[in-house]
């Protein structure tokens, strides 16, 4: 008898405390983001095209006060169909982190380089234009993500420096290309060559209003390639890049700056038939106005005028036996407006004044677009 | 009680912070050697600090949702009901830590509920931390205004 009540009393403990730590501690949190496209660029033969360029829900799991998961699923352009071209569906990131204190997280899976500003903040409403700026495209080739391991946290010491940085799969040479640099190198977590890991950091300073990044990526590209290089770091690409970012009463301020070494451009380019460029090289400014600060100063709403003037070139030192193409050093500008209605909510317009130094194939585009996270 | 009950389920206090860490919160707020007496206004705890049968103030913590993990902090206010600060007591995101640095807690020293707490106005946002930023503030808002409402009422005294 005084077995079963001993039995019912431990029964009853439990249920007064699992429940608890359960719902303080195990949970499963949904979100997302997404923005739909609206483009019209000049030209007779260049039609308006609108597009879902990308719907992504965020699954998060933590399964205890330390460990917890982070993803990101992403459909790109609405519609994936075989033979098709176009339309992407892909896990952005995926990744388990290990928080043993405020200053070290263990993260382990597929993580964002923590290269520039885009590549890790990309979602619509944090950034103003309906795309994101070309120089996030060409130079550091968001969304950025490869399979790894590494550290983050908060540097010790309280002077507000956070740091990450992880030991990734590295970029293959085979998909460098002249217009558009490292990006086709990207493996995205696809049974990704391990042959040249490669380590990708940044050390970031915040202040209220101020948040300022240097970042970097180092690592070799021949995979097994040997004509190309050999070694775990044969034909190395070196990446450096500062970001800052400054918000002071209506006016919102950022700028980028990068600069990419591909060391063995000459070699690359002979065993793939390509014209890569030995330095890729480039940045953007960019100066925000909340209008509606001025017109209405009771709104939490927010109108944001801009204007942005990326300047970069992929080929900005190239090696020997490539011409320089000068239609590769390009000169955007973009002047636009965001509507805020809530702070994760954007209606974007903008027109790009598309330029190079070659004068080619210039043109403007008109955009529209809407985007949303939570 | 309509009105304390509905303010209950928007500031929950699970989950807590790990003791020592609230002791050390209130150490730093309020000085070392305070005397912190626990009361219970329904289900919700809040801490009265006092010294020599002085009252220093209240303090209560409270969990608002970042973007997948709750946020723990501890809001602390003087005997005029104006915000003595903040902490940031556990912070589990993968992004936006800064909120717990001084140079942004700091913002909401001195407020009272009669004071408007607006992001991007009166409590400068943070680049990357834009979710955490919103969030705090709006548990800070909740909790100031839950802890003026019981100290008016005499509910907490």
């Amino acid at each position: 008898m005084a077995k079963a009540g001993c039995k019912w009393a431990l029964g009853l403990a439990l249920l007064s405390v699992v429940p608890r730590v359960c719902a303080a501690q195990e949970r499963t949190t949904l979100g997302g983001y997404g923005e739909v496209h609206y483009s019209n660029p000049t030209g007779p033969s260049t039609p308006p095209v609108v597009n879902l360029a990308r719907f992504v829900v965020y699954l998060a799991h933590s399964f205890d006060a330390r460990l917890a998961l982070r993803s990101e699923l992403e459909v790109e352009d609405a519609k994936v169909e075989g033979g098709a071209a176009g339309g992407e569906v892909s896990l952005e990131q995926a990744y388990l982190d290990y928080r043993l204190s405020d200053g070290l997280t263990i993260r382990t899976g597929l993580v964002l380089p923590p290269v520039g500003i885009i590549n890790e903040t990309h979602e619509p409403p944090t950034f103003n234009g309906v795309d994101r700026p070309g120089f996030d495209h060409d130079v550091i080739p968001t969304t950025w993500r490869e399979i790894g391991i590494g550290a983050v946290g908060t540097m010790p010491g309280g002077g507000g420096l956070v740091y990450r940085v992880y030991l990734v799969n590295g970029l293959r040479a085979a998909g460098f290309s002249d217009a558009e640099g490292i990006r086709g190198g990207r493996q995205e977590g696809r049974q990704a060559s391990f042959a040249n890991p490669s380590i990708t950091g940044r050390l970031e300073w915040a202040r209220p209003g101020w948040k300022v990044g240097g970042s970097f990526w180092y690592g070799g590209t021949a995979d097994t390639n040997t004509a190309v290089g050999t070694g775990s770091f044969g034909a190395p690409v070196t990446l450096l890049a500062v970001d800052a970012r400054h918000d002071v009463g209506a006016f919102a301020l950022r700028g980028v700056l990068a600069g990419i070494s591909v060391s063995d451009a000459q070699a690359i380019n002979a065993a793939y038939g390509q014209s890569v460029g030995s330095r890729i090289a480039g940045g953007y400014i960019e100066v925000a106005c909340n209008v509606l600060r001025a017109l209405a100063p009771a709104s939490s709403q927010k109108v944001d005028a801009f204007v942005r003037h990326e300047r970069y070139d992929t080929q900005a030192d190239v090696p020997v036996g490539v011409t320089r193409d000068r239609a590769l050093a390009r000169r955007i500008t973009t002047l636009g407006l965001t509507y805020k209605p809530t702070w994760n909510t954007a209606f974007k317009g903008d027109y790009q004044l598309v330029r190079n130094a070659a004068g080619a194939g210039e043109h403007d585009v008109l955009s529209f677009g809407v985007g949303y996270q939570f | 009680m309509n009105g304390v009950l509905a303010v209950l389920l928007l500031v929950a206090q699970q989950p807590g912070a790990p003791p020592g860490r609230v002791a050390a919160s209130l150490t730093r707020l309020f000085g070392p050697g305070a005397r912190v007496d626990t009361l219970r206004v329904d289900s919700f705890t809040v801490m009265r600090v006092s010294r020599a049968d002085s009252l220093l103030g209240f303090a209560a913590v409270g969990n608002v949702p970042g973007k997948d993990q709750p946020i723990t902090f501890l809001v602390a206010v003087d005997p005029a009901d104006r915000l003595r600060d903040v902490d940031i007591l556990v912070y589990r995101e993968p992004y936006g830590g800064e909120v717990a640095y001084e140079a942004w807690r700091r913002q909401f020293r001195g407020k009272g509920t009669g004071d408007s707490l607006r992001v991007g106005r009166e409590i400068r946002s943070i680049s990357g931390a834009t979710i955490s930023v919103h969030a705090v503030t709006l548990g800070v808002r909740r909790l100031l205004a839950q802890l003026t409402a019981w100290h008016q009422s005499g509910a907490i005294q």
